[in-house]
């Protein structure tokens, strides 16, 4: 087995790190992903973490409840550790001030230079990145626009979170927890990869193109020249006063080539509408409403199976607000038994990342057995 | 002038994908998530200022000479 799963629930940092040594004994991992729930001290949390696993290269996150292989936790710390036969290499950087743009491009230069070769030229089909970021900076839009710039290859992820307290998020690279930042990790896997995403949602005829906007404040002001409440409510066919019962169920979404991106509304201020990312002016958006997130996500496993062979590790952004859904519908533990028979872990995300920053989506990384040699020998 | 916007986009299409079907794909998904639909452009579509401008730096940060093509 070259991808290892642990957790533990225990509360004290001490006692959680051993927890994870002892299922993690004998395995000698190259990179160790971690995710922990914000009750943890985070900076001692990591640094113990990483002197226990000194020869990995380690980053993760904070979150709002965490999920491994068959569970869905809270309060604890979860650990993926691969090794050697899936990471070929791994370079991670971690970009302290997410509002400095400049940032993500020294983060791409350092890439660069490490793999001697230019981040603008690199093969998607021979890397994949991976992104944290703080959940509470409302600036993955931007970063992930730049990252988008700077490379072809694809980088996934989520944004941190802090168990619904929203008071602060921690990204982890290499020992070290920090606010108000985002890691990125730039993989060479040795293995094959793939990439899942999937919502559930279907997409009703109702579209809206956003005529005034608050790009900062992730704010709709106008939808169609309406106030964007009223246009929102008229397209449900309820009354303004009843559109809190309709955030959940019903997003909206930008549809490209018939994906759908979803954008979530967070929350109804006067006439307008404040979302989870941004809908920014022009953009045409289709109301859509929830199906079933238990047999959407099987289906997705299945079908990645059936095009990859095997899946020897799965690495799950899964959205807070697709949490809520299952436990308010009391189907967490469904949920997690999808995954049972495969080493995952993730956690409940504040956003998750693919190509864009996006909601009330999972975004997973999978790896297969298959050696990438011999996926590239075949073609 | 009319239809630059689809110049532009369909230049960068194929200079960022170089005939990749999946890259093709991508960039056109980048292109949507900056706020311009490449799907609502067409040769003799208006030339918005504001995709213009964005599209100018796409272009620029991704080395693409847009002017002896283009504009």
């Amino acid at each position: 087995m070259n991808i290892k799963t642990a957790y533990s629930t225990e509360k004290n940092i001490e006692l959680a790190v051993a927890d994870l040594k002892r299922q993690l004994n004998g395995f000698d991992p190259r990179m160790l992903v971690v995710f922990a729930s914000s009750s943890y001290a985070q900076e001692e949390l990591t640094a113990k973490i990483k002197n226990g696993f000194a020869s990995a290269l380690v980053c993760g996150c904070s979150t709002a409840g965490e999920i491994v292989s068959g569970k869905m936790l809270k309060e604890s710390v979860v650990a993926m550790a691969l090794n050697g036969k899936v990471i070929g290499d791994a370079k991670i950087e971690v970009i302290d001030n997410i509002k400095d743009l400049k940032k993500v491009k020294d983060a791409f230069d350092s890439f660069s230079r490490y793999y001697n070769e230019p981040a603008a030229v690199m093969d998607p089909q021979r890397y994949i990145g991976l992104v944290l970021m703080d959940g509470l900076s409302k600036a993955e839009e931007k970063i992930m626009d730049r990252i988008g710039d700077l490379t072809n290859v694809i980088f996934i992820g989520g944004s941190a979170g802090d168990d619904l307290k929203f008071t602060r998020t921690y990204v982890y690279g290499e020992g070290k927890a920090y606010t108000n930042a985002a890691v990125l990790v730039l993989i060479k896997p040795q293995v094959r990869f793939d990439i899942i995403k999937t919502q559930s949602f279907a997409v009703l005829e109702r579209k809206f193109t956003a005529t005034k906007v608050d790009p900062e404040a992730r704010a709709v002001i106008e939808f169609d020249h309406k106030p964007a409440a009223l246009a929102y409510s008229e397209a449900l066919g309820v009354s303004m006063d009843d559109l809190n019962n309709y955030l959940m169920t019903n997003p909206v979404g930008l549809l490209i080539d018939d994906e759908i991106y979803v954008r979530s509304p967070a929350q109804i201020k006067g006439t307008s509408i404040l979302f989870f990312c941004n809908i920014l002016e022009g953009m045409e958006v289709s109301l859509l409403e929830s199906t079933d997130i238990v047999g959407d996500t099987r289906q997705a496993i299945l079908n990645k199976k059936k095009e990859m062979g095997e899946i020897s590790g799965i690495l799950n952004f899964h959205c807070i607000l697709r949490t809520l859904e299952l436990e308010r519908k009391g189907q967490t533990q469904e949920y997690a038994n999808i995954f049972a028979e495969i080493p995952t872990i993730g956690f409940s995300t504040y956003g998750e990342e693919y190509i864009g920053h996006i909601n009330q989506t999972s975004t997973m990384l999978t790896f297969g057995t298959e050696r990438l040699d011999s996926v590239e020998s075949e073609k | 002038m009319a239809g630059n916007v689809k110049r532009m986009i369909d230049l960068i299409i194929d200079q960022r994908a170089k005939g990749n079907p999946a890259l093709v794909k991508l960039t056109k998904a980048k292109i949507s998530l900056k706020g311009i639909n490449p799907d609502k452009y067409t040769e003799t579509s208006e030339d918005n200022p504001m995709a213009i401008e964005k599209l100018k730096a796409l272009a620029e940060e991704l080395n693409i000479k847009l002017w002896g093509d283009v504009l």
